[in-house]
């Protein structure tokens, strides 16, 4: 292993495996060029995406500030009333770093409306349901700020499926999630993302104290490096296991990985008719006349 | 010979927008002209952009379309590579590639490899050419012009050399991947064709060009890096990655003369060894010859016999040295 500093004289911000090291002023100018590109197809020139106060949407705050300006970029953070302290003055320290628009839209009383008078509703229930609130926000801003919803899933959760479906996951476009944790972090130090977020535990911050890696049960290193021999080397148990990877953790996270298929795929739709969409119907998302005039 | 000074146009070409991108193609065409180009080379589908899918239809043209008609009017004086969704009269649609020159089009060739698999799904969308020719040309060198994932099949440069292609030109719509650190400048894609054009310049003796676009379609972001290389294999230039730009390069022609007279790899090219060897090897995987390169039990056609794990290495013919379970 070897360990990405911000300089060489600090401890070092976070544990990044040597084969997931990536040239990040590569990923920086594709992802630019990927987030204009999307704006322009589409007829929008601003952005709109959830700040949680967590790494992966203070990244995109700063990529998407960097393609297109902070001025065009709006920063909606959304707590609910059990949501730490730290998120907050967290999120509140990129929103200052960039000198972008920002909004707080507190979302207990919509989720404690709904749930208030079902208290056996789980953490889960709960969670996903203040996803879906987030998403709904968030689309509603799209209108008034005029901007595009940004995604923020990096490919390390959206793979084990620790998104919520519609919720989380809903964007416009995403420009991290072709990108493990350990990836995000590389570029979050290279791109200037405050170290205090670099260096938190990543939380859903559903309930306090969670965090990712307790509630998974392993950590960020370990599961990129899994994924990423698993997935995109297309290992085989064999080989995993001769990599020094424990046989049990790869089905399990395998299992995790068929479980969740569906939630990275659009849903199928009954076919009927001569040309059904997604099927024999296809085009690209943004075509002649698609831009919003 | 003269020195040919070679305008790079890597472009963004606005997806399924023929009138746009025609303008923008006009535009560029006289900006080269104004540098002083003898030849502009656009990128694949740079007419129509690369990811269209159901848009292909849309967006093809004929020959004899005016819309392309009018592009070759105005290359007077000059020799431009353009590409396109080309419409057969039967209805067919290829990604071609066409050189314009002196007002008409010369040449067209049809992306002879589609490929589909990983991010690609072009045989779906697409037929795939059946001829490979070098062309002459108002250069004064012959010219081999192929589309993208042709640069994929050593043949195909080989082939366009041996026709006579001096200039070997490969247009194309390449989506950056693989963005490993280790890779040459940070991303596997370029590493690979910057390796690939390089190698086939030298075993050639060409001049190879590279045109690749820059922009967003979808999910794909095109890294651009076209490329200059000489007939000794060493890059005349390099454009830098993801800009946009009219980039121009002078080639000394006459340096193809000397590294084919200093290192005459294509004189010793031994043409009826590969027809008499390939031939051999289509009887052979057609199961009208037996294969006297492969497993001892293997199916006619395949190389490899299933379900034993003992091979010898294939390529030998059984012999006193061959373990005895392994003999016919």
């Amino acid at each position: 292993m070897t360990d990405a500093t911000a300089s060489s004289s600090e401890e070092p911000l976070f544990e990044l495996p040597p084969e997931l090291a990536i040239d990040t002023s590569v990923a920086r100018r594709v992802i630019a060029q990927f987030i204009r590109g999307q704006l322009r197809q589409a007829g929008f020139e601003r952005a709109v995406l959830g700040l949680s106060g967590g790494i992966d949407s203070a990244l995109v705050a700063y990529l998407v500030a960097e393609a297109i300006g902070a001025e065009r970029l709006l920063c909606v953070s959304m707590p609910y009333r059990t949501s730490s302290e730290a998120s907050r003055t967290d999120a509140a320290a990129v929103v200052a770093d960039l000198g972008c628009a920002s909004e707080t839209v507190d979302i207990s009383p919509m989720v404690d409306g709904f749930f208030g008078a079902q208290p056996e509703a789980t953490p889960l229930r709960r969670g996903n349901f203040m996803a879906r609130q987030r998403m709904a926000v968030l689309y509603d801003r799209s209108v008034t700020w005029g901007g595009l919803v940004v995604g923020t899933g990096n490919k390390t959760e959206t793979l084990i499926g620790y998104t919520t479906l519609f919720g989380d996951n809903a964007c416009a476009f995403n420009p991290i999630g072709d990108l493990y944790k350990s990836q995000v972090r590389q570029v979050a130090v290279a791109i200037g993302v405050p170290a205090a977020i670099i260096r938190k535990a990543p939380s859903a911050d559903l309930w306090p104290g969670q965090t990712d890696e307790t509630e998974a049960g392993f950590s960020y290193p370990v599961l990129d490096r899994l994924l990423f021999w698993r997935v995109d080397k297309r290992r085989s148990d064999e080989e995993m296991a001769a990599l020094g990877f424990d046989p049990a953790l790869v089905a399990r996270v395998d299992r995790m990985i068929a479980t969740s298929e569906f939630k990275r795929q659009v849903p199928p739709i009954a076919k009927l008719g001569p040309r059904t969409a997604g099927v024999d119907y296809l085009y690209p998302r943004r075509r002649p006349g698609s831009a919003r005039e | 010979m003269q020195t040919l000074r070679v305008a790079l146009a890597q472009i963004a070409p606005r997806l399924g927008q023929l009138e746009p991108n025609l303008a923008r193609h006009r535009e560029l065409i006289e900006e080269a002209r104004g540098k002083g180009a003898g030849l502009v080379v656009f990128p694949e589908l740079g007419l129509t952009g690369y990811q269209l899918q159901d848009l292909a239809a849309e967006v093809a043209m004929r020959l004899d379309d005016p819309r392309l008609a009018g592009l070759a009017a105005a290359t007077h004086d000059l020799s431009v590579v353009v590409s396109f969704v080309e419409e057969s009269a039967d209805h067919r649609l290829f990604i071609a590639a066409a050189l314009l020159e002196d007002g008409r089009v010369r040449h067209v060739h049809r992306k002879l490899f589609l490929p589909t698999y990983g991010l690609f799904d072009e045989r779906r969308f697409f037929a795939a050419g059946d001829l490979l020719r070098a062309t002459p040309s108002r250069l004064g060198v012959g010219v081999g012009i192929a589309v993208c994932e042709d640069f994929w099949h050593l043949s195909v440069p080989q082939l366009l050399a041996l026709d006579g292609a001096q200039i070997l030109i490969n247009v194309s719509s390449s989506p950056g991947r693989d963005l490993a650190a280790t890779h040459e400048v940070g991303l596997g894609t370029a590493s690979s064709w910057r390796g690939l054009m390089r190698t086939y310049a030298q075993l050639t003796t060409s001049v190879a060009i590279f045109c690749n676009r820059v922009g967003v379609d979808e999910s794909f972001s095109f890294w651009g890096g076209s490329e200059i290389i000489g007939p000794n294999g060493e890059a005349l230039f390099s454009a830098p990655l993801f800009e946009e730009g009219l980039f121009t390069a002078d080639v000394p022609l006459a340096d193809l003369r000397r590294e084919r007279v200093g290192l005459p790899l294509l004189r010793d090219e031994r043409l009826e060894l590969h027809a008499r060897e390939i031939t051999r090897i289509i009887n052979e995987r057609a199961g009208l010859a037996v294969d006297s390169t492969s497993d001892p039990f293997a199916e006619p056609g395949l190389d490899v016999a299933p379900g034993d794990p003992v091979h010898e290495p294939i390529g030998f013919r059984e012999d006193a040295t061959m373990p005895q379970k392994l003999r016919r």
